[in-house]
């Protein structure tokens, strides 16, 4: 077994697993953060996107052991019960979401995205969500919920392009 | 995935010695993008897997003595956003970012990619026309070999169960060298090459100097098309040579058939890859 100590959504937690337990297992059968999704399981769809250091990566593919002292974000650390994340309340308001399964990780891609304070144009975004599939095939109103959310978030605009030019 | 031993060093001696002592039955970890996927289907287990993600010698890119020094565990992601490289080897931003999606590229290392081998990865080739070459560390010692021989067959690379990569070098005559590359996938996120290519050469005199052109995907590894090469070397610039070395291209590849592309599609592909990226690098040299 390996001992792992690491902070997840600002809080200490320890967990004793078998070498070969990926981050998401972990994530969702050691700590109960079921959140994050377990899609593919190989790194195509991004369902299992977390923050490691406030870097997407993909929990399917880090093995537990390679998480050991290091900062994880999930979707649970975004919002209370009472209070919806801006992110959250973009992708409600406009209707984001349809089964809701690539949620969390479309929401963490999208966290990382705005947390590095660039600007962002309509290409920025698909390229920065071009590892996280829909398949009720939402990705248009995905994109506006990304834009909404980063416009209230920073009070800046995306520049308007054509969706179905670009 | 089957049970293994997990050892994560904190030093690269402590990464030899680990690998040293466990040798054959060991094997290398980094981004995991590729390796843990195959951990996942694998019939047997690696027996030991050495973790070398946590290494300071991987890390870092600057410039020495010997030119541009890039660290084996410096991710794609770190590779698109590094100064150094944008203004030494731009071509390299660009294969960086046809490496699969954000979250691929934040884990993915460009050692990773080389010694993964295999014949679609994005690194190559840039690479390659860039004279890259790479520094092993073993229980002997380190030994530095061109990139063109660190790549053996698909997956099999020269290096031994109990040796390390360290380092990726672009000579620091190849510094800013004009160099252009592409990448054909069947979409833009998270696609594997139907072929890549990069070419890189100078301009000296009008003419065109020290020309290097490679080809992903259409080999068992990442290969210099020597022929195409020499229909450019010390002739005059035109479009009409260009056009002529590409043709050249793709008598020199031996692309397969498969569920992704036809063998003659593919070949369409290296013609057009090898000339748009001559194109982009006569592009960069007249900028």
């Amino acid at each position: 077994m390996t001992d792992i100590t690491l902070t997840v959504n600002g809080e200490e937690k320890t967990a004793s697993v078998p070498p070969e337990t990926t981050l998401l297992k972990m994530l969702r059968e050691d700590l109960n953060y079921t959140g994050a999704k377990l899609g593919c399981d190989v790194g195509d769809c991004g369902a299992c996107t977390v923050l490691v250091d406030g870097i997407a990566v993909n929990a399917c593919l880090m093995l537990a052991g390679q998480a050991e002292g290091k900062n994880i974000e999930t979707i649970e650390g975004l919002s209370t019960l009472e209070e919806y994340h801006p992110i959250q309340k973009a992708f409600e308001d406009v209707a984001s979401l349809q089964c809701g399964f690539c949620g969390p990780g479309m929401i963490m891609s999208t966290k990382a995205l705005i947390d590095q304070g660039e600007e962002l144009t309509r290409d920025d975004i698909k390229d920065a969500l071009s590892g996280n599939l829909c398949r009720c095939t939402g990705y248009t109103k995905i994109i506006e919920g990304v834009i909404d959310a980063y416009e209230e978030i920073t009070g800046k605009k995306v520049p308007e392009t054509n969706p179905r030019a670009a | 995935m089957k049970p293994f031993d997990f050892i994560q060093p904190q030093t690269t001696d402590a990464a030899l010695a680990a690998l040293a002592e466990h040798s054959p039955n060991v094997r290398i970890l980094n981004g995991g993008t590729d390796y843990v996927v195959e951990l996942k289907h694998v019939a047997q287990s690696p027996g030991v897997v050495v973790d070398i993600s946590r290494l300071q010698d991987l890390k870092g890119i600057e410039i020495t003595d010997a030119g541009l020094r890039i660290g084996a565990g410096v991710t794609h992601s770190e590779i698109m956003a590094d100064p150094l490289i944008a203004e030494h080897a731009p071509a390299m931003i660009d294969a960086a970012h046809t490496v699969g999606a954000v979250q691929t590229r934040n884990l993915g290392t460009l050692g990773g990619n080389l010694v993964t081998c295999v014949p679609s990865m994005d690194s190559g080739p840039t690479l390659l026309a860039l004279d890259a070459q790479v520094t092993i560390l073993g229980p002997k010692g380190s030994r530095q070999i061109p990139l063109s021989e660190f790549f053996v067959f698909v997956r099999k690379t020269a290096l031994e169960p109990d040796e390390l990569l360290l380092e990726i070098i672009i000579p620091k005559e190849n510094l800013g060298k004009p160099a252009g590359f592409i990448k054909f996938g069947l979409r833009k996120g998270q696609a594997l090459a139907l072929v890549n290519a990069a070419s890189a050469f100078r301009i000296e005199d009008g003419k065109f100097k020290d020309v290097r052109i490679a080809l992903g995907a259409v080999a068992p590894v990442v290969i210099r098309a020597a022929k195409a090469e020499a229909i450019l070397e010390g002739q005059a610039v035109s479009e009409d040579l260009i056009n002529e070395a590409a043709k050249i291209a793709v008598t020199e590849a031996s692309p397969i058939d498969d569920f992704r592309a036809s063998k003659e599609y593919r070949n369409d592909l290296i013609e057009v890859g090898a000339r748009r990226t001559m194109q982009a690098a006569l592009a960069a040299a007249n900028a």
